[in-house]
């Protein structure tokens, strides 16, 4: 057992610098990074200094700065060099804990993400209440009620929030909740007099503006867990092991709770692991659609800027975070299930 | 002479048992159908056209310039005005319009008043226009039709590779296995969404384009389950005994292990269907996706969300993905339930 975590856990490295590797190289190949961002901003100041004189003149389409300069560039961003020596440069950064600086805002990688973790911390730790105090019980009321109105009805529910994406509900919750009938607002985390308000009221601001965006997270995560949740009951329900203590004069209530369902939350426990990457990463779509400057928002506009250092560095923390719980996982079924043996 | 195997007319039989994804079955295909053949409906071309004793149909024809129809143009013939002038001057002539005389690109624009304009039977704008004055409905329809050649298209290619590298992976094992399993470790880790931003913003991606860029991080999902499925069928007593008869690996996968886990990999063609259908509206929402002239749920979702007071733009979008995707799910929920079925022995 312990050979085999360790063994996943050295795997980490492999896997980690594969993924690394893949995406700095493609930031590399992809035109449209910092020096040639920086060459148009010259461009368009030398436009706009020589606008007042010539209008819409081709001339600014040359190129503006010397091979000095644009050397110096690359010296600075680290494009002089090939990519396998610059690609481990910064990964020995990495391992000193220095993401270097955003190539846009000029703020320390590390600070930007910081700052953004606990708005998606928020949603994540949120979310995952609810989806787990929701799914578990309608899992076992599901199970119970197999084949009854309360089942199918439930289920339509449950698939339709499983078919359409988090983001769409968002959109629809806005057009009814926000524009239509002005009871939540159209987006943001906070309102603006938020450093005003006392302790109570500050909690309550939070809640009010972040009601539709949670509802939009939770609503499509129903249907795996409750249907897991109900599956693996409904198979314990008919095993012999319930039978036995039925006959042996149990009620069918504490059947249910003391004996199935606690073997019923094994498969539920395997997936608790991966939740690590989810409460620290947020859906950049939900975010987007509320205007919520979290980890996904940052991420998505890192990429839309081609600011990559941030990129990388949300990469690195999002890979680590996900490949850890993937292990995490195994532990928490190696600790629920004493039975299974990892090789 | 297409010869259906007892198991699977069973398997069908237990489908069209399952009420609720059988109707869905059957709403989804008429839906489809009705987008086959949508130029009928929703077209500013005129189904039929009478003018001088002669029958004309532009739908499915070449394009007929005004000057074939007495007006004084060369470019194509603009029928709804062309209605309008046959039902003033009392000719005998008329023009059979479709439902929505509209295509999906035209703007319809009105004068002193900007789109969006609100939905109006006056006007044949069902559900109204979009911020450039074009047919929402139209978009909505032919935009719906790109979303399923795109997801068509793409769960063939995905499809087609995930078989052939999973069923190599599963039946050969070895170094194969191995390396194959590290690439797509590392693979199924790189934010797929991410690097299709990034490539979709320096190439404007026509939808090959896409779909190629698609295929190349979603393989990966069809070829896990694919060498899964492969690893345990090997193991059964047909397969020895196709072996001990002397039957070439080739023939082993493709006579009896193909055809024995293609019902398993149905289950998944709908879940397919409509996370390709999400993934190009995603992409087009964010404007990452097909070139903008292009009808699409996500431009017209973006053009909704950024005026939510135009509420039939965003109400109409959203309505139709919810028909479409959850239609889409019960489908694949009924022929899970048929196809790979799991009888429960209830307590009673």
């Amino acid at each position: 057992m312990q050979t085999y975590f360790i063994r996943r856990l050295l795997l980490i490295i492999p896997t980690f610098l594969g993924i690394t590797l893949l995406v700095f190289t493609i930031t590399r190949l992809v035109p449209g990074g910092p020096i040639e961002r920086i060459i148009m901003q010259v461009q368009q100041m030398n436009a706009a200094e020589r606008g007042s004189r010539i209008n819409f003149t081709k001339t600014n389409q040359s190129q503006p700065l010397s091979d000095d300069q644009l050397n110096q560039l690359k010296k600075y961003y680290g494009f002089d060099k090939p990519i396998f020596v610059s690609y481990f440069i910064w990964l020995g950064k990495i391992l000193t804990g220095d993401f270097g600086n955003s190539t846009r805002y000029y703020d320390p990688v590390l600070t930007m993400i910081v700052e953004r973790m606990p708005i998606s911390l928020y949603f994540g730790f949120f979310s995952l209440i609810i989806i787990y105090s929701i799914c578990i019980p309608l899992g076992i009321i599901k199970a119970i009620k197999h084949k009854t109105i309360i089942d199918n009805s439930t289920s339509v529910i449950v698939f339709i929030g499983y078919a359409i994406p988090g983001w769409v509900i968002g959109i629809l919750l806005l057009l009814l909740f926000a524009a239509k009938f002005e009871i939540f607002p159209l987006g943001g985390f906070t309102s603006d007099n938020f450093f005003d308000l006392n302790f109570f009221h500050k909690i309550l601001d939070i809640l009010w503006h972040t009601a539709l965006p949670l509802f939009s997270y939770v609503f499509g995560s129903f249907a795996v867990l409750t249907f897991l949740m109900k599956n693996t009951l409904m198979d314990n329900l008919a095993s012999d092991f319930v039978r036995t203590a039925m006959s042996k004069g149990l009620t069918f209530k504490s059947a249910i709770f003391k004996h199935a369902l606690r073997n019923s939350l094994i498969p539920i426990a395997t997936g608790f692991g991966n939740n690590i990457s989810i409460i620290l990463t947020g859906s950049f779509l939900i975010e987007t659609v509320f205007n919520i400057n979290g980890m996904g928002l940052l991420g998505y506009e890192s990429i839309v800027d081609r600011d990559y250092p941030v990129v990388m560095g949300i990469l690195v923390i999002s890979s680590l975070l996900f490949l850890t719980g993937n292990i995490l996982s195994d532990i928490c079924v190696a600790i629920v299930d004493p039975r299974v043996q990892f090789k | 002479m297409i010869r259906i195997n007892p198991l699977t007319l069973n398997k069908i039989k237990r489908f069209k048992s399952i009420k609720r994804g059988y109707y869905s079955f059957i709403i989804f295909f008429i839906i489809i159908l009705f987008t086959l053949f949508a130029e009928l409906f929703i077209n500013n071309r005129a189904l039929i056209v009478y003018y001088n004793k002669k029958i004309y149909f532009p739908v499915y024809n070449k394009m007929y310039p005004g000057k074939v129809f007495g007006l004084d143009y060369d470019y194509e013939t603009n029928y709804r005005e062309l209605k309008n002038n046959f039902s003033n001057s009392s000719s005998d002539n008329w023009v059979l319009l479709p439902i929505v005389p509209f295509n999906s690109y035209e703007n319809d624009l009105k004068e002193n008043l900007y789109p969006p304009y609100p939905p109006s039977l006056k006007d044949k704008h069902f559900v109204g226009t979009d911020k450039a004055g074009r047919d929402i409905l139209a978009r909505l329809v032919y935009g719906f039709r790109l979303a399923l050649l795109f997801s068509f298209t793409l769960l063939i290619i995905n499809y087609m590779i995930g078989i052939s590298i999973g069923c190599i992976m599963g039946y050969f094992g070895g170094v194969f296995d191995i390396v194959f399993q590290r690439i797509i470790e590392i693979w199924s880790n790189v934010p797929f969404l991410y690097v299709v931003i990034i490539i979709s913003s320096i190439v404007t991606p026509n939808i090959m384009l896409l779909i190629l860029i698609m295929v190349f991080f979603q393989w990966i999902g069809m070829t896990w389950v694919m060498r899964t499925i492969t690893y345990k069928e090997k193991e059964r007593d047909y397969v020895l005994a196709a072996r001990s008869l002397g039957a070439s690996s080739s023939r082993i996968i493709f006579r009896h292990i193909i055809p024995n886990t293609i019902s398993i990999i149905i289950t998944y063609a709908p879940f397919s269907i409509s996370s390709g259908i999400i993934t190009l509206t995603s992409l087009d929402y964010l404007g990452f996706g097909l070139k903008p002239p292009s009808p699409s749920w996500g431009e017209l979702l973006q053009q909704g969300w950024s005026s939510l007071q135009s509420y039939w733009i965003a109400g109409s979008v959203i309505s139709a993905m919810i028909l479409v995707l959850t239609l889409v799910t019960f489908i694949g929920e009924a022929v899970r339930e048929a196809f790979d079925p799991k009888l429960f022995t209830t307590y009673e």
